[in-house]
């Protein structure tokens, strides 16, 4: 369906979920990757299986799927027991047919849907209380009780206007077919439209040209007439020209599962092992500043670390554990040259400090990731279709940048990470900076607009979590 | 008319429009390395208006110059220009600058800026300063000005590096160096609205493909 983009925001939410708009080009740009057979699907909602890995640059490199969609909402549903408990079923119904229709898989559809603070405490108060997990290492910094879910926060470089949401709920849709999207988005949203108010529909994609070719960034910025397009390096995976999907700097397996470091109690039931934190956020990315005003040792440097020696053009560079930094290298890095790169700072946050046995069993070496980062690039404004385009700020054209979606073990977590990129790092430092700096990572060519933060139940309990237990 | 400054009125910033969206579409099509940038080559004299300044740039630094005979609209190519300028320093190396901004058009700002260097007597790409002060003591990061070199093009007897990340006054612009006769020269322009990335990249073409070498006078005896 072609559709203006004037016509999708006057129109209904169902339409523009269905409509593809420009990303449908992405279909046309590139094949989708050959992906291999899976198992059982896991527990845990936020797991993709059947990521190809392929070596680039020597380089470990996991190619997620082509196409990805966030649907929020509000809800619809009223707070009686009865209400809930048939919203429950008419969900898991719909996510149990899309279950059985596609694998989990990138050549699937892989479906994960979070709930929101709002979500929680409008519906099941006393039941969050009791089952949300207490944030062990949070509540212990902080001196006072701290849950697994927060609400979001502006962070020191977010602008003003950075708006901090309040959705019920956001689902994730996640495949190598356009089509396979739309199926699942109206599965949910249309199908099911009693129960939601669609507050926002994001789209985007990813696709570097690991088999060949331009990739699909560059000729999408392109297609998009957007400024800068013209610079991104030919096969480069994001807008920004350096892969991010190295395998060794994404977290492994159920790392951030919210039980299995042990930042979290858990709670008595345990109800949401086996569940993650999500969070959700927009940034515009200024393209031309970053490939007229950095040259490609300045963007290295400012990407990863401060004089980091790489061959010229590299797009993917090593971020393994032994590759990390820490507080120390990336205060000394500040105090040598005013600047700090983006991988480098947050790694002193983003990996384990120690070897550590997770609670699945698995031993978790020195230096491995725990964030999985699930981004995607945009040519949202800043989304697809937004129920409130005054609000947010909607405009008719197409702007690069970036969903930022990426799973935590808590919130906490995410904003400890989140810190240390603007220099504020886990063993207190505060590293100032002048505003627009351009030696605090990528901070000077980005500019969030939204933020919020959301509960992954662990699939068993994705529908309307808590509201099958007696609140109190 | 004068153009290239203070476009304030309504009916200026119309009329501005208007042309802007003629010249645009003159460059519709463009692509990066197209051959057919270049207008008639009629086009290669010096502008009577400006051929007297680059003549005296010439003599001043004891090298010859390149004069552009295209500038890309709505530029005014006298040296007096509002916000044109030159500069030599002791080392007879030159700026020459040709400058349109309005702040006042529909639309938004629009810059137009074009920057000729030359380093008589110097081959080698300088270096930027970008000096941080740590500890109560100024430290210097020397870089090359001129980087990310993205291709060559030949211009007549010119070999050109296209550099896309600049410092200095060429910061933001794109920008074709050469080296000729033990000199460097370069021509540059800011990548701004009105014109986007492959419209400044067909201008600057285009600029190249017309540039008049003005050789410098032996001083006459008084």
């Amino acid at each position: 369906m072609r559709l203006t983009r004037k016509q999708f925001v006057g129109g209904a939410a169902g339409t523009a979920l269905a409509a593809a708009g420009i990303y449908e080009l992405a279909d046309r740009m590139t094949s989708a990757p050959t992906r291999i057979a899976t198992g059982p699907r896991p527990p845990e909602q936020h797991l993709l299986d059947g990521m190809r890995v392929v070596t680039d640059n020597n380089v470990e490199v996991l190619v997620p799927p082509l196409h990805h969609q966030v649907v929020t909402a509000r809800l619809r549903v009223g707070e009686s027991a009865a209400s809930l408990a048939d919203a429950r079923a008419s969900l898991e119904n719909a996510l149990a047919d899309l279950d059985a229709r596609f694998e989990e898989t990138p050549a699937g559809l892989g479906v994960t849907v979070a709930w929101g603070l709002p979500y929680f405490d409008r519906y099941v108060p006393g039941q969050a209380a009791t089952h949300i997990p207490v944030d062990r290492r949070a509540s212990a910094t902080r001196g006072h009780e701290v849950r697994v879910l927060e609400h979001a926060i502006r962070f020191p470089t977010d602008p003003p206007t950075t708006q901090l949401e309040a959705n019920d709920v956001a689902v994730l849709f996640r495949s190598d077919s356009l089509a396979n999207i739309v199926a699942g988005a109206r599965a949910v949203f249309d199908e099911l439209s009693g129960l939601f108010d669609v507050t926002s529909i994001r789209k985007g994609f990813v696709g570097g040209g690991f088999d060949g070719g331009p990739g699909l960034p560059k000729q999408m910025a392109q297609a998009a007439g957007i400024d800068g397009a013209d610079l991104i390096p030919h096969g480069s995976e994001l807008f920004l020209g350096f892969t991010s999907t190295q395998k060794a700097g994404l977290g492994p397996s159920r790392i951030a599962n919210i039980e299995t470091l042990g930042y979290s109690d858990l709670a008595r039931s345990g109800y949401f092992a086996h569940g993650t934190h999500m969070h959700l956020s927009h940034l515009f990315e200024d393209l031309a500043a970053w490939y007229l005003i950095f040259d490609f040792q300045n963007r290295v440097d400012t990407t990863f670390r401060p004089k980091l020696d790489v061959p010229r053009y590299t797009q993917t560079v090593a971020q393994g554990p032994e590759d990390a930094q820490t507080s120390a290298q990336v205060a000394r890095d500040y105090a040598r040259y005013r600047q700090i790169g983006h991988s480098g700072s947050i790694q002193p946050a983003s990996r384990l400090e120690r070897d550590t046995i997770g609670r699945d069993g698995t031993m978790y070496p020195k230096g491995t990731a725990v964030p999985q980062r699930a981004d995607f690039n945009t040519l949202d404004n800043p989304f697809f279709w937004t129920a409130h385009p005054g609000r947010d700020e909607y405009a008719d054209s197409t702007a690069a940048g970036l969903h930022f979606v990426v799973f935590n073990p808590t919130s906490d977590d995410f904003r400890r990470t989140r810190l240390a990129m603007d220099g504020v790092l886990p063993n207190g430092a505060k590293l100032d900076f002048e505003v627009g700096s351009t030696g605090r990572g990528f901070n000077s060519i980005l500019s969030t607009t939204h933020r919020q933060n959301f509960l992954v139940p662990p699939r068993v309990h994705r529908s309307f979590p808590l509201s099958e237990i007696q609140g109190h | 008319m004068r153009r290239g400054h203070n476009v304030v009125a309504a009916s200026a910033a119309t009329a501005f429009a208007v042309a802007l969206v003629i010249a645009l579409s003159a460059c519709s099509g463009a692509e990066s390395d197209g051959p057919a940038v270049a207008p008639a080559p009629a086009a290669q004299v010096c502008p009577k208006s400006s051929r007297a300044g680059w003549q005296a740039l010439a003599n001043k630094v004891r090298a010859r110059v390149y004069c552009p005979s295209w500038l890309p609209y709505p530029l005014d190519e006298r040296f007096d220009g509002v916000f044109n300028g030159q500069t030599v320093d002791p080392d007879r190396s030159y700026l020459v600058k040709f400058l349109f901004f309005d702040a006042g058009l529909p639309g938004g700002p629009q810059e137009v800026h074009v920057i000729f260097r030359g380093y008589p007597g110097n081959r080698r790409l300088p270096r930027c300063d970008n000096s941080t002060v740590e500890d109560g003591k100024v430290v210097h990061h020397f870089s090359p000005c001129f980087s990310d070199p993205n291709g060559q093009k030949r211009f007549g007897s010119k070999l050109a590096t296209l550099y896309t990340s600049n410092q200095g006054a060429d910061q933001w612009h794109l920008l074709y160096a050469w080296r000729e006769s033990g000199s460097l020269y370069t021509v540059s322009e800011h990548v701004a609205a009105p014109y986007t990335y492959a419209q400044v990249l067909h201008n600057l073409n285009r600029m190249m493909s017309t540039l008049v070498r003005i050789e410098p006078r032996a001083a006459q005896p008084s």
